[in-house]
Order: C-alpha cells, then sequence, then structure tokens
C-alpha cells in the first residue's frame, strides 16, 4: 500500500490538507489542537519525504531523473498542456527532504514561540500552506507548475510576513515584499510566455534539452521587433532568471528580505534557510542547463550573485538588530549560492563543480540559517527587544541555545569540520577553478567578513556583562518547545558537510549539456587552507573587538562618533530611503496620479454620459408612450414608411 | 374512414372549448366541473402530442391541406403548455380581485377563448395556404380582445381591448394588403406554388407583399415601431391575460415569420435579411430602454417582452434548422421563465399594489418567494447556468452561423442594459429594507406547487442544456 506514488502524494497532501482543516475548522477554535495537527502531519511528510530519498538513492535508479506523477489540467493549444506533477531527482528529493525538515522543526517551535498570540490557530494553517506551496514548487515538472507554486510561495509569505496586521510596519513589509517579488515575477512569466512559445512546451526535460542552433533561422514577433528565436531564448532566460532575482531578494531587489523580519521569526527562519529565498536558487539550478546554452546569463548570474554577496556582508557588519544581520547574511549567502552557479561559464566552456557546491549550500545552509533564526527567535523571547545593544551575557543563562548558536556560527563561518566549511570551500573553488580570479577573491574576502559579522552577533549577544534589565534579574529561562528544534538542528548544522559531501559529489551532477565540459579541473590544495585562515583571521578581530578581556563594547556599541562611510554602511547605503523616493515620487505623484486622473474624469466621464443618454432615451420612450390612440395608429403608418425606406428592401 | 393518429390532438383541441363551455349548461356556476374537464384536457392534449413521433421529415399531410411536421409539433407543445400555465395562473382571478381590480367570472368561457387562441396558434404552423394561414392569425387574435376586456367592471381593461381591437384591425388590413399582393405575385394560395415563383425571381409586386406582412406581424409581435399598443394594454388587461399574452400571441406570431420565412420567403431570405436585422436591433433596443424607466410591473414586463421579441428575431437570420430549433428552445425557457414571474407578480398582486416598491424586503418576509423571482429575472436576463442563457445563446449561435456579428454585437451590449432593468427588481427584492406598511403574503398549495415546479423547470432546463439537444434531435433530419 505504502508505495513511493503514494509516499510522492502523501508529502503534498498532508501540508495541504493541515492547512485546510486548520483554516476552516479547528484554527480559530482551539490552537492548540491546530498545533498538534500541524507538527504531526509536517512531520509525516518529512518522514516520507526521507524514506523516499533513502529508497531513491538505494535504488540504481540515482541520479537520474524520474516523474513519480503526472496529471494533465490544462490544454492551451495542442501539444502545450500544464500539468501538475511530481519529478523526482537528487536536487528535487534533497529539497523535499530540507523544506519537510525546517517545517517540521519550526512547527515545533511555534509551539513555544506562539503560545502567548491569540491568533495562532492561523499561524499554524499559514505555515503548512507555506510549506505545501514551496514542495509543489520544488517538486514541479514543467514551468507553469513552478509558476504557479512559485506565486503561492509568495502569497503565503505576504500573509505571513504580515501575520502581525495590528502593526504598521508588518503591514508596510508584507507588501513590500509582495509587490517587489511580484514586480520580478511579471517578467518570470513574460520569459515563461516567451520560452514556452518558442519551444512548444513548458517541460524542463525539454527546456534543458534544448540546443540554439535549431533556433538559429527562424524569428518570431515581440510586437515592437523581430528576433530571432535564438535571440527570443536567450531573452525569455534573462526574464526567467528575473524571476529569480526578485524571489532570492538579490541587489537591488533586495530590500525586502531584511525588512520581511517583521514577521514572527519562526517565519523569517523558514522563510530564509528553506522557503522562499532559496526558490530563486532552485530556479537556476533547475533550469541550469538551459542557462548554460544561453550566451551570457550565466556571466550575468555571476555578477550579481557576486556583488550581493559582499555588498549584504558589508551591511552586516555593521547592524544592531539581531534579526537584521542575520538577513543579511541570508543575503551574502545567497550571493554565494548564485555566483557560484553563474560562474560555472569559462567563455564558452562549462565546468559544473559549481553547480554541485551551489546545491549542496543550499542544503548546508538550510540547517545552520534556520537554527540561527531560531536561536535569534529565542534570545528575542527572552530579551524581548531585537537590538544587541540589550543583549550579552546570556550564555550562563541559555547554555544549550549557547553552544547550538556556536555550532551554527562556526557553520556559517567556514571553519572545519562543520558543515559550512565543505560547502564554502567547494563554491570558493568552483570560482577558482572557473578563473574567475576576482571573484574568487571577493568569495574569501566575503568569507572573511561572515565570520567577522557573526561573532560580532555571538559575542554581543552571549558574552561579556549583561546589558539589560531583565537579564540581570535572572528573568531569562529556557522555553523547551524552543530549544528542542534548536538543538536538533545543531546535529545537521555540524554534521551535514561532512556526511554530505560524498552524496553530493557522487550524484549531484549536471544532466547532459549541449555545450563543451571541461572535465580535467585544476585542483588547488591551498583554497581550503587560505580560506580557513581568512576566518580565523577575522574570528581573532571579532575576538579582540567584542570579547576580549580589554573590548570596549560600550565604546564599540556607540554610533555618535563615526565615520561617513560607517554611517552609510549602517543605513545600508540608504536603499530603502532611494526605494522609497522612487516610488512616493514616481510611481504614487506621477504615474498613479496619472492613471487616477483618467480612471476619474475620462473614463467615469464617458460612463456617466452613457448612463445619463441612456436614461434620457428611456424618457423618450416613456414620454411617446402617452396613451393617445390616434398617436399610436399614426405609429403604424410611420412604421411602414420608415421600413420601408429603411429596411433595405429592393423596393 | 379511419382518423390518423397524428390529428387527434388536433381535432381534441378544437372540440375541446366546446366541451368546456358547454358543461356549464349541466351545472351551476360555483361548480368546479369545467374547471377539471379543462384541466384534464389540457393535460392529455399535451400528453398525446408526445406521442406524435419526431423526424418527419417533410411533414404529414391531412386532407392535403394540414400539414403536421416537427416544428409544428413542438409548436403545439409550447402553445399548450403556454395555455396550461395561463389557465393555472387565472384560477386565482375567478376566487378573488386583485391589484385594484374586482373578481373575474365565467372561467369556463375563458380558458375556452385561451382555448381558442391556442387552437389559432396551431392553425398557423399547420396551414399550407394563405387563406388557412390568415385565418390561423385572427383565431388567435379575436379571442385575445376579448380576453382584454373581460373585466366587464375594470374601465381600464375595456379601454385596452379597444385600443387593442382598433390597432389590430390595422394591423389586419396590413396582412390582407400583403396577401393579396403576394397572390397577385404568385398567382396560386398555396405555399409551394409561391415559393416556386418566388425562387422564379421577384418583382416589385412580392416586396410589396413582405414589407406589409412584415409589418402587419410586426403588431403581433410587438416590433418597432407597432408595439405601442403592448404596454398599455398588458396594463390594462386582467394579470392572467397578460401573462397568456406575452407567450400565446408571441409565440403564435414568431410561428408566422418563421412559416413564412422558412416556407415561402426562403429563396429570398438574404434579401430580407437586413429588415429582419433592423426590426430585431430596434426593437430589442427600444424595449431595453422603456423598462429602465418602470415601477409598475406589469408595464415593466410588457417592455421586457418587447425586447425578448427582438431576442427572438435574432435567430431568423439563420438557417433553417439552427433557427427553428433555437426559438423552440428559447420559446420553452421563454414560457417557463416568463410565467414564472407572472406567478411570483400575481401573488404579490393579490395582497399588495402590482409596484416594484411592493418587493421590497421580499427575502426577508418570504424567502422561497424571492428566490423564485430571483431565477426567473436572471433567467430572463440570460445569466448562466440558467435556462435564458443557453435560450439566448442559441438564438445568438444561429445568427452567427450566417455571420451577423453586428447584430450580435449590438444584442449581448443590450443585455447588460437588460441585466440594469431585471437586476433592479431582484436588488428590491433582496437589498431593501421591508416595507412595515405592505400586507403580508400567503401562497396557495397550488401556487406554491407551480412556482417550485418551475423553478426547477427553469434552473433544469439550464443545468441540463444537452436536453436541448435531445429535443431537437429530431430536426436534424429535415
Amino acid at each position: 500500500m505504502i508505495n513511493d506514488l503514494t509516499l510522492g502524494y502523501l508529502i503534498l497532501l498532508l501540508p495541504l490538507v493541515t492547512f485546510v482543516v486548520n483554516g476552516l475548522f479547528l484554527g480559530n477554535r482551539c490552537p492548540k489542537a491546530a498545533a498538534t495537527l500541524a507538527i504531526v502531519c509536517n512531520g509525516l511528510a518529512f518522514i516520507c519525504a526521507a524514506t523516499l530519498a533513502v529508497h531513491y538513492f538505494t535504488s540504481d535508479l540515482a541520479p537520474q531523473k524520474t516523474i513519480l506523477f503526472q496529471h494533465d489540467f490544462l490544454t492551451f493549444a495542442g501539444t502545450l498542456a500544464a500539468t501538475i506533477g511530481m519529478l523526482i531527482d537528487p536536487l528535487s528529493l534533497m529539497m523535499l527532504v530540507v523544506v519537510t525538515f525546517i517545517s517540521f522543526m519550526v512547527n515545533i517551535y511555534s509551539v513555544g514561540y506562539m503560545r502567548e498570540d491569540p491568533s495562532a490557530g492561523r499561524f499554524f494553517s499559514l505555515l503548512s500552506l507555506f510549506s505545501f506551496s514551496m514542495l509543489g514548487l520544488v517538486a514541479a515538472t514543467n514551468l507553469f507548475q513552478m509558476f504557479i507554486f512559485w506565486e503561492l510561495v509568495g502569497v503565503s509569505s505576504y500573509l505571513l510576513i504580515g501575520f502581525w496586521y495590528h502593526k504598521p510596519s508588518a503591514v508596510s513589509a508584507s507588501k513590500q515584499a509582495f509587490i517587489l517579488t511580484r514586480f520580478a515575477d511579471s517578467f518570470f512569466l513574460f520569459g515563461i510566455v516567451l520560452v514556452s512559445y518558442v519551444v512548444q512546451s513548458f517541460d524542463f526535460s525539454t527546456i534543458n534539452a534544448l540546443s540554439l542552433h535549431a533556433f538559429k533561422a527562424e524569428t518570431i514577433n515581440l510586437g515592437l521587433c523581430t528576433v530571432s528565436k535564438a535571440d527570443a531564448l536567450v531573452l525569455g532566460s534573462v526574464m526567467i532568471f528575473t524571476g529569480g532575482w526578485g524571489k532570492s531578494a538579490m541587489f537591488p531587489m533586495h530590500i525586502w528580505l531584511p525588512n520581511a523580519m517583521e514577521g514572527p521569526t519562526p517565519v523569517s527562519s523558514i522563510i530564509h534557510s528553506a522557503t522562499m529565498v532559496v526558490a530563486g536558487v532552485y530556479l537556476v539550478a533547475r533550469l541550469f542547463p538551459f542557462f548554460t546554452i544561453c550566451h551570457d546569463t550565466l556571466k550575468l548570474i555571476m555578477v550579481v550573485g557576486a556583488f550581493t554577496m559582499v555588498f549584504a556582508a558589508v551591511i552586516a557588519c555593521t547592524q544592531k538588530d539581531i534579526k537584521r544581520i542575520l538577513a543579511y547574511s541570508t543575503l551574502s549567502q545567497l550571493g554565494y549560492m548564485m555566483f557560484a552557479l553563474g560562474a560555472c561559464k569559462i567563455n564558452q566552456v562549462v565546468v559544473t563543480t559549481g553547480w554541485t557546491a551551489s546545491t549542496f549550500h543550499i542544503f548546508t545552509h538550510a540547517f545552520f540559517k534556520c537554527s540561527l533564526f531560531l536561536i535569534a527567535g529565542s534570545l528575542i523571547h527572552q530579551v524581548h527587544t531585537n537590538d544587541l545593544d540589550a543583549m550579552g551575557g546570556l550564555r550562563k543563562k541559555m547554555p544549550w541555545t549557547y553552544w547550538c548558536c556556536l555550532i551554527s556560527v562556526l557553520a556559517i563561518s567556514g571553519i572545519p569540520p562543520f558543515s559550512g566549511f565543505f560547502s564554502k570551500d567547494e563554491i570558493i573553488l568552483a570560482a577558482f577553478q572557473s578563473h574567475h580570479y576576482m571573484v574568487f577573491g571577493l568569495a574569501l574576502l566575503t568569507s572573511g567578513l561572515t565570520t567577522f559579522y557573526m561573532f560580532r552577533l555571538f559575542f554581543l549577544a552571549f558574552h561579556g556583562v549583561p546589558r539589560h534589565e531583565g537579564v540581570k534579574a535572572g528573568h531569562v529561562h529556557e522555553d523547551f518547545a524552543m530549544t528542542l528544534p534548536i538543538v536538533v538542528l545543531a546535529v545537521p548544522a555540524l554534521l551535514s558537510g561532512l556526511l554530505g559531501k560524498g552524496l553530493f559529489e557522487k550524484y549531484f551532477v549536471v544532466g547532459k549539456l549541449h555545450v563543451p565540459t571541461l572535465i580535467n579541473h585544476s585542483y588547488a590544495g591551498w583554497i581550503p587552507v587560505a580560506a580557513v585562515a581568512v576566518a580565523l583571521v577575522a574570528l581573532a578581530i571579532a575576538w579582540f573587538l567584542y570579547a576580549s578581556p580589554k573590548a570596549k563594547v560600550e565604546r564599540a556599541l556607540d554610533e555618535t562618533n563615526r565615520s561617513h562611510l560607517y554611517k552609510v554602511v549602517y543605513h545600508k547605503f540608504y536603499f530603502d530611503e532611494i526605494y522609497y523616493a522612487v516610488v512616493r515620487q514616481f510611481i504614487f505623484g506621477g504615474v498613479a496620479a496619472t492613471a487616477r486622473f483618467i480612471q476619474d474624469y475620462i473614463i467615469e466621464g464617458i460612463l456617466a454620459f452613457t448612463v445619463w443618454f441612456t436614461h434620457k432615451l428611456g424618457d423618450l420612450v416613456r414620454t411617446a408612450q402617452a396613451g393617445y390612440l390616434p398617436f399610436y395608429l399614426g405609429t403604424l403608418i410611420v412604421g411602414l414608411l420608415l421600413w420601408r425606406f429603411f429596411g433595405g428592401l429592393p423596393l | 374512414m379511419s382518423i390518423p393518429n397524428f390529428i387527434i390532438p388536433d381535432l381534441l383541441l378544437l372540440v375541446f372549448p366546446f366541451v368546456v363551455i358547454g358543461s356549464r349548461l349541466f351545472c351551476n356556476f360555483r361548480s368546479k366541473v369545467p374547471w377539471r374537464i379543462a384541466n384534464i384536457g389540457f393535460l392529455l392534449i399535451f400528453l398525446l402530442l408526445n406521442f406524435i413521433p419526431l423526424a418527419s421529415g417533410e411533414g404529414r399531410f391531412f386532407i392535403c391541406n394540414w400539414r403536421v411536421d416537427d416544428f409544428g409539433v413542438l409548436m403545439r407543445e409550447v402553445l399548450i403548455v403556454s395555455a396550461i400555465l395561463g389557465m393555472w395562473f387565472s384560477k386565482d382571478y375567478f376566487e378573488h380581485g386583485a391589484d385594484g381590480k374586482p373578481q373575474m367570472h365565467q372561467i369556463a368561457e375563458f380558458i375556452g377563448a385561451i382555448a381558442f387562441a391556442t387552437f389559432g396558434g396551431v392553425t398557423v404552423v399547420s396551414a399550407c395556404d394563405t387563406i388557412t394561414f390568415f385565418l390561423g392569425l385572427e383565431i388567435a387574435t379575436i379571442p385575445m380582445y376579448a380576453l382584454t376586456a373581460w373585466n366587464k367592471r375594470d374601465q381600464l381593461g375595456s379601454e385596452a381591448a379597444t385600443k387593442y381591437i382598433l390597432m389590430g384591425s390595422v394591423a389586419t388590413a396590413f396582412e390582407l394588403f400583403g396577401f393579396s399582393y403576394l397572390y397577385g405575385f404568385a398567382g396560386s394560395l398555396h405555399f409551394d406554388a409561391i415559393q416556386s415563383a418566388v425562387a422564379a425571381g421577384p418583382t416589385p409586386l412580392l416586396w410589396i407583399a413582405v414589407l406589409f406582412l412584415f409589418c402587419g406581424i410586426g403588431f403581433k409581435l410587438t416590433l418597432f415601431p407597432f408595439y405601442t399598443w403592448a404596454p398599455d394594454v398588458y396594463e390594462g388587461a386582467p394579470t392572467p391575460v397578460t401573462a397568456v399574452l406575452s407567450v400565446t400571441s408571441k409565440a403564435t406570431a414568431i410561428a408566422f415569420l418563421v412559416v413564412l420565412i422558412y416556407g415561402p420567403f426562403a429563396p429570398i431570405q438574404e434579401q430580407i435579411a437586413p429588415l429582419i436585422a433592423l426590426l430585431a436591433g430596434a426593437t430589442l433596443f427600444v424595449g431595453n430602454l422603456g423598462a429602465l424607466k418602470q415601477s409598475r410591473l406589469r408595464r415593466f414586463m410588457a417592455y421586457s417582452s418587447i425586447a425578448q421579441a427582438g431576442y427572438i428575431m435574432v435567430a431568423l437570420l439563420g438557417t433553417a434548422v439552427m433557427a427553428k430549433t433555437a426559438i423552440i428552445y428559447y420559446l420553452f425557457v421563454y414560457a417557463v421563465s416568463n410565467y414564472l414571474a407572472f406567478f411570483v407578480f400575481g401573488i404579490i398582486g393579490h395582497h399588495r399594489e402590482e409596484i416594484f416598491n411592493s418587493l421590497r424586503g421580499l427575502s426577508k418576509q418570504n424567502p422561497s418567494l424571492a428566490i423564485a423571482l430571483a431565477i426567473s429575472m436572471f433567467s430572463l436576463a440570460g445569466i448562466p447556468p440558467l435556462a435564458g442563457f443557453f435560450g439566448k445563446f442559441h438564438l445568438f449561435f444561429s445568427s452567427a452561423t450566417t455571420g451577423h456579428y453586428g447584430l450580435i454585437a449590438f444584442a449581448v451590449l443590450n443585455n447588460v442594459l437588460a441585466l440594469f432593468y431585471y437586476l433592479q427588481l431582484v436588488k428590491s427584492a433582496w437589498v431593501d429594507e421591508p416595507d412595515g406598511h405592505l400586507t403580508p403574503l400567503r401562497l396557495t398549495r397550488r401556487q406554491r406547487g407551480v412556482i417550485i415546479l418551475l423553478s426547477i423547470a427553469v434552473v433544469v432546463l439550464g443545468a441540463l442544456p444537452f436536453l436541448s439537444d435531445n429535443i431537437f434531435a429530431g430536426f436534424s433530419g429535415v
């Protein structure tokens, strides 16, 4: 009865059922039952995903692609049909396991975190919708299904970021996230339309098996200009990447992600680790063979990724809000994944190590980033503020959290043998192997920055003397439901790199490519050493500044006597302000006001006139009906003459 | 001599009014015998009609001059359904007065008159020559004049009947004039002979005949600008007569046009298409405009039925099979929806004045009645999935097959107008606050039963549009 097919259906249906049942029935009346159902169903989904993964990797099928099930639901024209299905290959299975696991952990955590919230039922319902959407996205067999779930992810993130809708900041953050990603999604949709029109298919297998030569001769009309189909495909690939660009919050569409921390911390945790933001990276990874044939699209991806990586890391070094630091660190890490994918191409030749490295980093990053956010949530729950100013000295009060946090921070810093070391090392190696030395240097630098700001956070939060009255008074304790997932997540944060390396190197290979592939890579043994050395130096600096006995923490946190450069970085290069200026002045003041004018005066005017005129005509008909018999008899004669002359009869 | 089976319903229908009226001789005026005989008779005829097999090709002939074809059989069914519903509807008005008018008397003669009018309609669809054809139309019309003035003590009714008969006479004159020219043109009264003469080549004589015939029937079908009698007569006549007028009279008139256009005039259908299109477009536009500004229910229904006539005309632009199919289906739908509306208005009228304001707060006082009202209005407005939508769809589709897209677009736009005023009624019933001064409504068992039956019929006819395919399976062979 329980075969792989059933497991596949269960993975998708369990969160969906949770969403429906909690949303319609349990949510309002019985939040405890809703929480239990959410934990049980998501736990079962994780077990299903894990079982499926074990089956797959132990069978001789791996690493081939297979489709577990597929249903047509919308036929557009001829062979072009939209289907909903489940694609199984190492990448999608890895994502299924990660998403269900993270979702399971976050659900457990939320029991503690949302304990006093009156609308906890709604929260559990939406959380399940979120993981359902992401599961559908990673299991997609075609672009159309991916887009459907892509949008569902957007909607559920909107609902969750704005979960505390009584807070104006949460509402504006959720709007910002939704509108900005929707803006990117519109390009994505355009890309899908363009590519599916040229290729006549939505299927990943078809799109990934293309080669541009077949399309060089034919042309299509884009309305504004006529281009060859090959160029249209390249344009489509850029458009599709733009969808991922916005979803993964790459520069300059990054501003929504740090602001999205207005939602409850479990939401930030799941957004940053498994569901929302990695969707963009996943999209690029999924369509990687397609991107390789599209000229310089990969170079664009690399530049965007690398820039975001450095840019976010620099900002993270100055922030004081604990969730904001983590948000920028996510941006930076996403930059790593993105540029690793983009860096795979050297002129016309492709090196696929970056792909493996990037997917590996998705995997490891999910665990430690989720863990870090949950830890931040725990701290905030105890200290009641996001500000590092008010923390410090929590090591003794929260020992479990302290040690787990250390593991995760070491993991993200890339210190062996923690998980981040392996994946980050592979990414840096991939940059080196593909001869992108500039990016390689930036990656090393960012690795140091990462270590610095993470340890800055770590030391300021846990070490030193308490700077908060509550902590001093001892009102701090560890909540079991919240600490349990943190401890559980510490295990993969520690081990997933070590254990996963073999698996990833063996199975995570891109399928057949239609471009020349470089097989013999140069290997540089000094790179891991260099990376670790940079990280250790950064660690030392952080220790010196924030944790050594001589460190002047008060002075380090004081921001009155800072250079201009520091202030610019602290204000995130004023990007939020630039966005607001553009939106207020240009969109609201210019475009929206003009549209409103047209709507109010021209369209409504025409409409009002039509209504008025119709009513006048109605009055005319009514007036003619005066009950005067001679007039009526006259109409018969007039009618006869009327149709004699205007009836069109050949008389 | 043996009588063929297919003629039996017609003969029964011919004898039927005499039996009903005659039964009055043998019982006192309170007796229910005539009412029962009428019920049994109509239902029996309807039942027998269903036994006539369809798909008969050219049709069957009785004494060479009485043709029963598929269209004729289905039209008979429409007419009988309308007569039965009209009879049921009228019963209450013989028990007590309504809408400020006194109680009516002589139900047997009333039903007899309806039966005569129905037989007139049957004659129209069975005729093979212009004399029978004209007679049928007159048999269908003359009882209507009498029915309009049924309430002798009601001055408005008498005024309405006077207007009706005067204008009707002029229209009849037009028709006779047209028929005389037609005879002059073709040299024969028989349809087949006329058709071959028309096919041989039209002359101005024929066009004059066409013009006068269309103007004459335009009166019956309430086409623009010959509709002027309709609002006054609908308003002045007793409510059940209004209902019968709006369905039976309209069905007869449209059958007249169908027989003419797809019979003798078939060879020149293309040349008269512009006239049909103009008549249809002008009629539905003016009907909709008129309905926009009404506040009295029956006057409103008059304009609504004028507009509906325009919609039905649209189908006449199509090919024979398509048009007949669409028209028959639409007439069924129209009869059912229209009678449903009239039943609701009738119940309102028994207790209140028949104006829009009487509907206020209906959804709170009597939800089932409000639902029935909404169903009939949405169906008349043509909202899917109710029957009215599919009916209109067939009508437009018929016309679309010959490429009259401009007219269809115009008709569909007009539907927006129609939706506006139909929705006003629904709004009165569902949105407006109840008015405390309105007398409460009571439904008799018969009223409730008929309303439920009709509501279900409207929904089912729409929900099972394939039923229409079954009904018209017979036509595909024509």
